[in-house]
This record gives structure tokens, sequence and C-alpha cells, in this order.
């Protein structure tokens, strides 16, 4: 076999030439560019980003993808976080090593620190009611809170207060869409992901009077003749002496008085 | 989807990497020292089947790229059982045929293949002389002149030292039409260089 093939290449010795002469073509060639950089932007394209950063729950992972944050959440590990990332969105996560994900976490970090700083979510994994709805609940000021009926009526659903609950329960970025400031329509504080207790000292923390919400979600004064959400800032104005609490909007209309322009209470009926 | 069944019949027939396993396992780690660790590889298998330094960096690019989308919709399962290496050597031929047909509607076929002559991205040692230089990009010169398949098998077999099972499994050809293009490859390798050995007036007699 080995003549067989010294005789069809005529010359002796040519294979182990030829050979010899790949062996040394194959180690000359080497990637130009740095490989840090073709590394970086590799996985910049190919993977979603991860990195963890403190927050009010504690230490906290967070996964973004080209278009935002796409995933918050804690985990025993960050291998954990990944495999849910994986599994909710098909694409994998590696440490966001790179410029743009280290600026984005330094935001983030700001933001859940109570911060006012806006950051980017996609939401491209969630359907346009729950996309509706986190985008209603994403613009819940700090400090405020707003029941699940008003939510379902910004989203454009007024009967979805149901609803409401479950893409509540669903956030995929909770603190960033802070579900946390969305409460019952009585004032009491209802159910988290996280549990009610880390609720009530998330908005505790953000300066949100939560014993006095609990029945009377509404305050009216005499004076304008409005009635607002209890965390609302007109309503935060209302001299003590002229407040007028009310467990519910239809109470409030009842006695007269009518919604707040700013922060709109749901009048139902 | 094509794709992806194709490459998972490919991994059958290797046996487990531990960074598959910790890819499987979710390292956010995992998908750098990926990169890192075949980079080098790839390219150089990328340049003995495509023209330059740029199209055959663009190529490794995309696989990777197409290498981390697959593993992002893989079950955990079957991340573990993958045999890194070749597959990613399978993702690159992919991108290359692409690369190959898309050239073809280009160039009319009777201008391939055409002669290389662009700026090699050299390397430590180059001032190791001109000959030298000059000998070994000849022979990528003359690799690039074989015919796709031969090309591909000699790449695989002196390029990448694989042996012929795993040539096989990268190419889904038979193990014995992977050592008959082996043969042919280097045989027509040597008429080449002794042609333009000839035509250099380097090395004759």
């Amino acid at each position: 076999m080995k003549n067989e093939e010294s005789r069809r290449f005529g010359e002796e010795g040519s294979e182990e030439r030829v050979t010899g002469m790949l062996g040394e073509a194959a180690s000359r060639l080497t990637p130009t560019g740095d490989p840090n950089w073709f590394a970086e932007r590799v996985l910049a394209h190919g993977t979603d980003r991860l990195f963890s950063c403190p927050s009010p729950l504690g230490e906290v992972y967070v996964g973004v993808s080209e278009r935002g944050v796409r995933l918050v959440g804690r985990a025993a590990s960050p291998e954990g976080f990944v495999r849910r990332y994986k599994e909710h969105f098909g694409r994998l996560l590696s440490w966001g090593t790179d410029e743009r994900t280290r600026k984005l976490a330094e935001r983030v970090a700001a933001a859940l620190a109570g911060e006012k700083v806006e950051i980017p979510a996609d939401l491209s994994g969630t359907t346009p009611f729950q996309q509706r709805v986190l985008e209603v609940v994403k613009g819940i000021p700090r400090g405020e809170v707003r029941p699940y009926a008003w939510v379902a009526r910004e989203a454009g659903s007024p009967k979805a207060s149901r609803a409401v609950g479950t893409v509540m329960a669903n956030n995929p970025v909770p603190l960033i869409v802070p579900c946390h400031r969305v409460v019952r329509n009585n004032g009491t504080i209802g159910s988290y992901a996280f549990g009610a207790e880390e609720k009530v000292g998330l908005l505790e923390g953000e300066g949100v009077p939560v014993g006095e919400l609990a029945g009377s979600p509404y305050l009216a004064t005499p004076t304008t003749g409005l009635f607002c959400h209890a965390t609302c800032p007109n309503a935060r104005r209302i001299k003590p002496a002229n407040q007028r609490r009310f467990r519910s909007a239809k109470a409030a209309t009842n006695a007269g008085y009518r919604p707040c322009k700013v922060c709109r209470p749901v009048v139902s009926g | 989807m094509s794709m992806e069944t194709q490459l998972e019949a490919a991994n059958d027939r290797w046996s487990s990497d531990p960074l598959a396993r910790r890819l499987a396992d979710g390292d956010p780690a995992a998908p750098r020292e990926l990169v890192e660790l075949h980079h080098t590889a790839l390219y150089r298998y990328a340049r003995a089947l495509l023209r330059d330094a740029t199209a055959a960096e663009d190529a490794v690019q995309e696989a990777f790229e197409r290498a981390f989308t697959a593993l992002g919709k893989y079950p955990q399962e079957r991340i573990k059982g993958l045999a890194l290496r070749p597959w990613l050597y399978r993702i690159v031929l992919n991108v290359v045929r692409n690369a190959w047909r898309a050239r073809r509607r280009e160039v009319p076929v009777a201008e391939m293949p055409e002669r290389t002559n662009e700026g090699f991205g050299t390397v430590s040692g180059s001032a190791s002389g001109a000959d030298d230089k000059e000998a070994w990009m000849d022979t990528l010169g003359a690799l690039r002149r074989l015919p796709e398949r031969q090309r591909v098998a000699v790449a695989l077999r002196y390029f990448e030292d694989l042996p012929y099972a795993e040539i096989a499994g990268v190419t889904g050809w038979p193990e014995n039409t992977c050592k008959t293009l082996v043969r042919r490859g280097v045989e027509r390798l040597g008429m080449l260089l002794d042609e333009s050995d000839g035509k250099n007036g380097i090395g004759g007699r």
C-alpha cells in the first residue's frame, strides 16, 4: 500500500514532503486581530449577558439582551439563573464583561438603589397584553402605589383586573418593572412573587405608608373637591385637617368628589 | 432546523467534553472559554477553505454565533453529550459551504479557483526568511486549488490532525471516502506544488 502510494506520487517521499508542508502552513496560520476583542464580538452577538447586582431584595442576577433587561431574579447560583433564562428565552448567558453591559450594570444598580434612572427592558418574550400591563406598571413612580383595576384600565382592558394579577405574578423583570407597587383595590398590599413580607418591606423602604393605605386607599379634600390615590403627590399635599379618607373610588364619588386628573382613579359604574 | 439535526447526527460518535458539561450546567464563564479555546483552530481551518483572512474571520465569527444560538435551544442533556471541537468544525463547514455557494453565484465558474495574493496574516518569526514564507504560502494557495471535498478532507487531516473517523463525523461522508479524498488531495497537491516550483525555478533540478 505504502509502495503503491509512493509510486503514484512518482517521486520518492513526495507524500511526506506535502504533508510536512501542510503542517508548516498550518502552524503559520493564526488569527490576526485581538483575541479578546474577537471573543467580545462573538459573545455580544451569540449570547445574552449576565451580571449580578445588589438590590433591596438582596443580590439579584440580571440577564440582558441587546434590547435591554430581560430577566431579574434571585438564585442560589449563577448557573441556576442561566438555566432558567435559557428555558424561558432559548439563549445562553455569558458574564457581561463588555463595556456596554458594565455601563448598564451601573445604571441598574443605581435604579435599584432608588435613583431615578431609566432602564431599558426587553419584554419581547411576553404577550401583547403582558407588555401593555408591564409598560403601565413601569411608569408607577417610586413612593406611589396603584390598584390592579387602575393598571387594567390604563392598559386598555378595564375588566382585566384578575389578569393583571397574573401578569404581576409572572413579571420577568421585578424591581425594573415595579410590580410591588401594584396593590389590591381595597388598599391592602396583596401577594408578591418574593413573598408579601418582602413587598411590605420594599414599599416602606420607598416611603409608602403601608399601614394607612389598608382600607382607605383614597384621599379627598373639600378645598378642591378632588379625590386621589392616597400616594398621589397631590394627595400628599392635603393638610391633615382637610383629609377625607375613602375605602373605594365609588364611595368618594358618592360623597361628591371628582377624580384627580394626575393619578386618574378608576370610577366604575 | 436541518442544520441542527445534521449536527446532532455528527455528534453521537464522540464522547463528551468537560466544557460541554459546564455549558450544559449554565456556567456563565463557559461561552467565553469555548471561544478562547477553539478560535485558532477554527480560523486555521477556515483559512484552508476560504480565500482570504477576512472571509475566514467572518466565517469563524458566524460559526461561533450559530453555535451559541444552537446551544441556547438545545436541552441540557444534549449539550452535555456534545463533542465540541468536531461539532464546531462541522458548523464552520456549513458556514463555508454557504460562502462557496454565494461566491459561485457571483463569479463565473471558469475563473475559479483563483490565485491568492492577498496579504497574509503572519505570524511570530516572520523574519525567518523569504523562501520559507513563500513555501507555506504556496502550500496554502495550492490547497485552495483542490476540489472542495478534497480541500475539506485534507485540511481536517493535516491542518487539524483529526483521525479519519472524526473527519467522517464532521463531513458526513463515509470514512473510506474521506481516506480516498485525502489521498487524492495530497497527490494533487504534490503535482500542483511541483508545478509552481518549476515555474518559480525554486527547488527544481
